[in-house]
């Protein structure tokens, strides 16, 4: 039966997290979308104001004297909707493969609630693709509501050349 | 039409609110705490406003006509993130470049604080807003990559956080 607990990360975490955070792309064929460092997951994370904060899964190794070693992650910041408050954001949320069906990811949800509760959240907000019919699923089962399809909701996006488009003033 | 865009601090939260409530919102019930939530020592939204010389203030005498609300978010793909919350420019003043203006100030916060990335949401039924913002270079991710946004809330959160 294999150990796990969960924990906050620690700087020293950044190289796991990176490593989770490519492995859960690659399982979305988005690999190659992932420009994040470990550099930047660091001053991002763990400066003074930091942008996202997560939480770690790990297990114990074989042998008591082995490294515990991080198989699931969790990325989180909290979001404003004026109407009803502070919200808890799940950005990235996966337990490795081989490490699955042992109660972790409902472990880590479990926690994130009850987390979002303790800061007076009012909803806990994620996106998830529509054809990812397990993690549609998982969450529906849950009791979340698909706020795309029962309210209309479109996520747009303007990536970093249409930023610096919009933010030059036009010419006179 | 002159008119300037600046910082929103805690004087314009009372214009901001009446500019919530009458912006038509599906859940409006209570008055947000704008003036907590956004300007206390850790705020979870920063505000710009849209404001009119006094010659061109509205019938009830306003001056302040348009807004944005936004914070930063993070994207475990290219990190530093802006969430524009809210965009409204009151119905009298659209079309002069106003809701543009007010983007644009939040493109240059966005680039000013390392971000990569401008995120927010769209109603569906909404298809001026969606033409408008088409028209500013940025795409529908939930057409294009099938992301759906979802919620859990009130019994659904608090079962979840059950042992």
């Amino acid at each position: 039966k294999m150990e796990y607990k969960l924990r906050k990360a620690e700087p020293r975490d950044v190289s796991d997290i990176l490593r989770l955070v490519k492995e859960l792309a690659k399982y979305e064929e988005m690999e190659h979308q992932v420009t994040l460092t470990e550099q930047e997951l660091l001053e991002d994370g763990f400066g003074d104001t930091p942008f996202y904060h997560c939480i770690i899964a790990e297990i114990q190794g074989a042998n008591s004297s082995d490294e515990p070693k991080v198989v699931g992650f969790a990325m989180y910041y909290f979001t404003y909707d004026p109407w009803v408050g502070k919200q808890l954001y799940l950005e990235d949320f996966y337990v490795m493969d081989e490490c699955r069906g042992l109660g972790i990811g409902s472990e880590i949800l479990r926690h994130l609630s009850n987390l979002a509760m303790k800061t007076r959240c009012t909803g806990m907000m994620f996106v998830v693709a529509e054809n990812n019919e397990p993690s549609v699923q998982f969450y529906k089962r849950r009791g979340a509501e698909d706020l795309s399809q029962e309210e209309g909701w479109r996520l747009f996006r303007f990536d970093k050349d249409s930023l610096v488009k919009m933010a030059t003033p036009p010419e006179e | 039409m002159d008119f300037s865009i600046r910082a929103a601090n805690l004087d314009d939260c009372k214009d901001i609110a009446r500019m919530i409530m009458v912006s038509g919102h599906v859940r409006a019930c209570v008055r947000p705490n704008l003036e907590q939530d956004g300007f206390s020592k850790n705020p979870f939204f920063h505000g710009i406003i849209a404001e009119v010389p006094e010659q061109h203030r509205t019938r009830e005498g306003h001056t302040k006509i348009g807004y944005a609300l936004y914070f930063y978010s993070y994207s475990s793909f290219v990190g530093r993130s802006i969430y524009m919350e809210d965009l409204y420019v009151m119905p009298e003043f659209r079309g002069k470049g106003v809701g543009k203006a007010l983007m644009s100030k939040v493109a240059q916060l966005a680039l000013a604080a390392g971000c990569h990335q401008l995120n927010f949401t769209v109603l569906d039924w909404n298809k001026p807003s969606m033409d408008f913002y088409l028209s500013q270079g940025c795409f529908n991710v939930t057409s294009s990559l099938g992301c759906h946004c979802m919620r859990c809330e009130g019994e659904a959160l608090e079962h979840l956080a059950q042992p």
